[in-house]
């Protein structure tokens, strides 16, 4: 799902005010597309790993990046640091955009920022004693002499908490947060301004995560470092962060500083993210937002807005706004079934069973409407589509019927045109509508909805949340 | 604080503060080369005289292009030929040249400033540019000469060395005499029998031989004690396993014995493979015959002590008519089976190492490769290997060969066809070897530290070389000993069959060849022996190597041991 001119220039000009206001920026993502190609020698579909991003980092600060398993957030962080190569877009650090550097620039370039990894069991060569795994980077880019770097990496090795004499030791006669340890001393060999913090806590135990938190605390306040700190663990995030960056399917949802972010999201899905968070005191009362449905294939995204196939505040077309949210709620889930039909392969057997007239593994359509909606009370107009789509996906056109589907029941969050719209600009008409970014906050949080969009009449995506969810 | 201190200097910093336990090791190192001085020197004056040999092989491709050029396209094209071979030859040098001998950067020392891709290609193409230049002043200018001269001086300095007598040498105990009427003998080491002097001779040998490891051993531990910057290292603990490894131990006893019995051929064997198998009739012994100490040359004497079957047998630890010990008995032709095969191990050692050695390399670079960059150069890799693994290989070894040596090649004349059956069986065997480390080689390539080395802009090459290789190291050289036993076994069908090592160059594979027809005979033992050390040799390496295989890898406990011992056999 790319961006269309219109929207990149205006989601620039939001960034860019942005840096306006604060000349100290250090990274600039400028539309970040990284694609992994498809297995095949031929290519195929690529899978959107990154989707086209943009934001700003400032010197000194921390900025948390969150969102689920697979949403692209680790590949943004190694991106960034040049081990994977961006699709398009532009990374401009300290006004260099790096995606165009190759050879000796890219390597001198690499001293600038580093990355402590997400498995200290993985990240550290076995083979290799302490001192030769933390000096390598200095051997590499030639530092001074091998006195020198020895000294250096001892003081290192002291400065992240371990003792000077471990530098004859392997890595397997340490316990993993003091691995933890090692990896981030090799990251500050050559007092790089950025780190890229891949979920650095994550593999610890709890009692380790704290102190390993800590330590990288103390040593942004002593280098004057630059965190990129991914994580999955919102409370670690709540407490280290700056600002934080809310990733969904490729694209940022929200981004903003971190405490009102926490206090008062804006997004839906930071609000659904939030909901999720345990709360620690038992007699709190607390609804938590569920989401429909699995993530979609990055190989294929949703045309429109990439959660409004799972959003719990997705805008309704107007003519069906006074349905129950019961309804809706089983129409989403028809969708959400049709979608997984859809995306299944059908095995031989399937297809065999299928020939014979049989029914397929998966139940027939009958049997999942009774399910849905036979409790229900469904108006005629509705039926009627109803019964069309089952007509189309009983022979077996599961996209036909979901089209159908879209088109009664979907809305811009899909990338339908408003209806307005619709004769204003015939051209349009097959191009799909993507959200913008919208500043929601005075501080300049910005959230990717349209229900943020002051020219609509849409309503808040919190009061909305409170009518379906509360 | 005096740890660090010591933590930061060198092995030869070590050495000098602390000197003694080195110094002692090394006097007695140095008494145990000075024993066998003139054996050393033979070696250095033989690998030497290979070298040159196979310099001067290619010194003669750039020609030989031009000549094959020249007559189909015309003068111009084989100049134009010739200076392309030349070029790439220096080439190839030049990595060589520049990995072994040149340790610091001559694009650094110019000051030229370029990228560091390029960086690499220019340092190779200044130093292949110099290497031209020596080359042209060695050819063309009074150099040349004086090189030769340098060369020649060298040669003859080394030979004076090579002919001091060693504690090992036939000189110090002589074996070969002939027994008085009166039983006593004549020429013999303080006058003992053959026997006992060749016993005497051998056992002086494996003793030398295992003070070397015993001393090489100390000298470890002397490392490990005084000099060794770790209290501990992984290796430490492998070469525990491996001492506790009896079946390993059983390999690694039978490989050495295997290793000094090739390597102290012309000592162990009681008659020189020169008088005895080469040029037998230029060469006369003493003996006792009906009319006083008479003369025969060794080509008659083995006239008349074939082993043939029935009452023409000289079996085990026996005489012959003329006095000679026999301890393995004579082969069909008469000659010592001893000698044979002594020699013989020789030949499947150099043949056996060389060709393990080249596959091995060849599979570990690719698996290096392919698993780094894997996608295309993976399946480049795939088909090529498959291409090969798709024809039967022996029958695959034995066209090559026939091929190669009916157009007489110019290799099929190195070391009676050894060279060239090395190459043939590096070059059918390397898929096996690079499909058995391709696995290990991608779970490594999978790990993070390999991303941090990236990330800090470690190159390619170094990557794999530090955080790859060492893993797959393990791999190889338990596939690579492994697969050893299989090219013995593999040279030794091919010589029975009757392709491989030519006579007279000896090779176990022909010795069971010629004695095959007297199996059920009294002279069983022609054919018996040699098969029987084949086995037993083949079964040592693979114990060798699965011992290996346990000590690195504990995990990998024997469960699958003898699946990879029948994978690796079938040669």
């Amino acid at each position: 799902m790319s961006q269309n001119a219109l929207e990149t220039g205006t989601a620039e000009a939001d960034v860019d005010t942005d840096s306006h206001q604060d000349s100290d920026v250090m990274v600039e993502i400028r539309d970040l597309r990284t694609y992994y190609e498809g297995d095949g020698l031929l290519g195929g579909t690529p899978v959107k790993a990154v989707d086209g991003v943009s934001f700003d980092i400032k010197r000194g600060e921390t900025l948390g990046l969150v969102g689920e398993s697979g949403c692209g957030k680790s590949t943004l962080g190694r991106t960034l640091i040049q081990l994977e190569s961006a699709t398009g877009g532009e990374i401009r650090f300290d006004g260099t955009d790096i995606t165009t550097l190759s050879g000796a620039d890219l390597k001198d370039w690499r001293r600038n920022a580093q990355m402590v990894f997400q498995d200290p069991d993985s990240s550290l060569n076995d083979r290799m004693t302490i001192g030769e795994i933390v000096r390598e980077p200095l051997d590499v880019h030639s530092w001074k002499t091998p006195r020198e770097r020895r000294q250096h990496v001892k003081e290192l090795l002291d400065t992240v908490g371990l003792q000077r004499e471990h530098y004859y030791r392997y890595p397997h006669q340490f316990s993993g947060g003091q691995r933890q340890r090692i990896g981030i001393a090799r990251t500050l060999t050559l007092e790089p301004e950025f780190i890229v913090l891949d979920e650095p806590v994550s593999a610890l135990d709890v009692s380790v995560q704290a102190e390993v938190i800590n330590l990288l605390e103390d040593l942004q306040e002593e280098f004057g470092l630059t965190y990129l700190f991914i994580a999955h663990d919102l409370s670690v995030v709540r407490h280290i962060c700056d600002r934080v960056a809310v990733m969904y399917l490729g694209n940022i949802m929200e981004i903003g500083p971190t405490e009102e972010l926490f206090s008062n999201p804006a997004n839906p899905y930071t609000h659904s993210l939030l909901s999720a968070i345990p709360e620690p005191d038992p007699t709190a009362h607390k609804d938590r937002i569920t989401l429909q449905g699995t993530p979609p294939s990055p190989r294929f995204p949703p045309s429109g807005c990439p959660f409004s196939t799972r959003c719990p505040a997705r805008i309704r077309p107007p003519e069906y706004q006074d349905l129950d949210n019961e309804l809706w709620h089983q129409l989403d889930t028809l969708r959400e079934v049709l979608r997984e039909r859809d995306r299944t392969e059908k095995t031989v057997t399937d297809r065999i069973r299928e020939l014979l007239g049989k029914e397929p593994h998966f139940g027939t359509i009958d049997e999942i409407y009774a399910e849905l909606f036979d409790d229900q009370e469904v108006p005629p107009a509705v039926e009627e589509v109803l019964d069309d789509a089952a007509e189309l996906a009983r022979g077996g056109n599961e996209q036909a019927a979901l089209d159908l589907l879209g088109a009664e029941f979907g809305s811009v969050c899909e990338g339908h045109v408003p209806d307005g719209a619709n004769e204003a600009n015939d051209t349009d008409a097959e191009e799909s509508v993507e959200p913008d970014y919208h500043v929601v906050s005075p501080s300049g949080r910005r959230s990717l909805c349209h229900r943020h969009d002051a020219d609509a009449d849409y309503r808040k995506p919190e009061h909305v949340l409170d009518d379906r969810h509360r | 604080m005096s740890m660090n201190e010591f933590d930061d200097m060198r092995l030869r910093d070590r050495i000098a503060a602390n000197p003694r336990p080195a110094l002692f090791w090394l006097v007695g190192a140095l008494v145990l080369i000075a024993l066998e001085l003139g054996r050393i020197a033979d070696g250095v004056l033989r690998l030497g005289g290979a070298m040159g040999l196979m310099v001067d092989m290619v010194v003669t491709i750039p020609s030989s292009v031009r000549g094959a050029v020249a007559s189909s396209f015309g003068t111009g094209a084989g100049i134009a030929a010739f200076v392309v071979t030349a070029f790439i030859l220096l080439g190839i040098v030049a990595i060589i040249v520049k990995w072994l001998f040149i340790p610091w950067s001559l694009v650094d020392r110019l000051g030229i400033d370029v990228s560091t891709g390029r960086e690499d290609i220019l340092e190779r193409l200044l130093v292949t540019g110099l290497l031209a230049i020596v080359a042209a002043a060695l050819v063309w200018t009074p150099v040349g000469g004086l090189f030769e001269m340098l060369i020649g001086v060298l040669t003859r300095g080394v030979e004076a060395v090579g002919s001091l007598t060693t504690i090992t040498s036939r000189e110090i105990i002589p074996n070969q005499g002939y027994q008085l009427p009166d039983g006593s003998w004549e020429g013999t080491f303080l006058g003992l029998s053959p026997a006992w002097a060749w016993a005497l001779r051998v056992l002086v040998v494996y003793a030398y031989a295992l003070t070397w490891l015993a001393w090489l051993w100390k000298g470890y531990e002397i490392f490990r004690e005084h000099y060794r910057e770790a209290d501990w290292t992984p290796r430490d603990d492998s070469i525990n396993r491996l001492r506790t490894h009896y079946w390993g131990v059983f390999g690694f006893v039978v490989v050495f014995m295997f290793v000094v019995m090739a390597l102290w051929a012309p000592a162990v064997s009681p008659v020189t493979a020169e008088k005895n198998l080469y040029s037998p009739y230029e060469h006369e012994i003493q003996y006792q015959g009906d009319d006083g100490v008479e003369s025969i040359t060794h080509g008659d004497a083995n006239m008349n002590s074939r082993s043939r079957g029935g009452d023409q047998n000289v079996g085990l630890m026996s005489y012959d008519d003329y006095d000679r010990f026999h301890p393995f008995g004579t082969n069909a032709d008469g000659k010592d089976l001893f000698t044979f095969l002594a020699y013989g191990a020789q030949v499947s050692l150099v043949i056996g190492l060389l060709a393990t050695v080249l596959m091995a390399v060849i599979a570990t670079v690719l698996a290096l490769i392919t698993a780094y960059y894997k996608g295309v150069a993976d399946l480049l890799a795939i088909i090529a290997s498959d291409s090969v693994i798709a024809l039967p290989r022996l029958l695959l070894v034995l066209l090559l060969s026939v091929l190669f040596m009916q157009a007489n090649h110019p290799i099929a004349e190195i070391y009676n066809g050894g060279l060239l059956l090395a190459l043939i069986f590096a070059g059918t065997g390397w898929p096996l070897l690079w499909r058995s480390v391709r696995g290990p080689a991608l779970q490594v390539s999978e790990q993070e530290w390999i991303d941090a080395a990236k990330s800090y802009g470690q190159s390619p090459t170094a990557t794999m070389r530090k955080h790859m290789s060492p893993y797959i190291a393990g791999y190889m050289l338990i596939y690579a000993s492994l697969s050893l036993g299989g090219v013995i076994i593999g040279v030794a069908a091919l010589s029975f069959l009757g392709f491989g090592v030519q006579a007279p160059t000896p090779e176990w594979g022909r010795a069971v060849f010629e004695g095959k027809s007297f199996v059920s005979t009294s002279s069983w033992h022609v054919a018996t022996l040699p098969g029987l050390l084949v086995v037993f040799l083949v079964t040592g390496f693979n114990a060798l190597g699965d011992g290996i295989r346990d000590a690195i890898d504990p995990q990998s406990d024997s469960g699958d041991g003898s699946a990879a011992a029948a994978t690796g056999g079938g040669g």
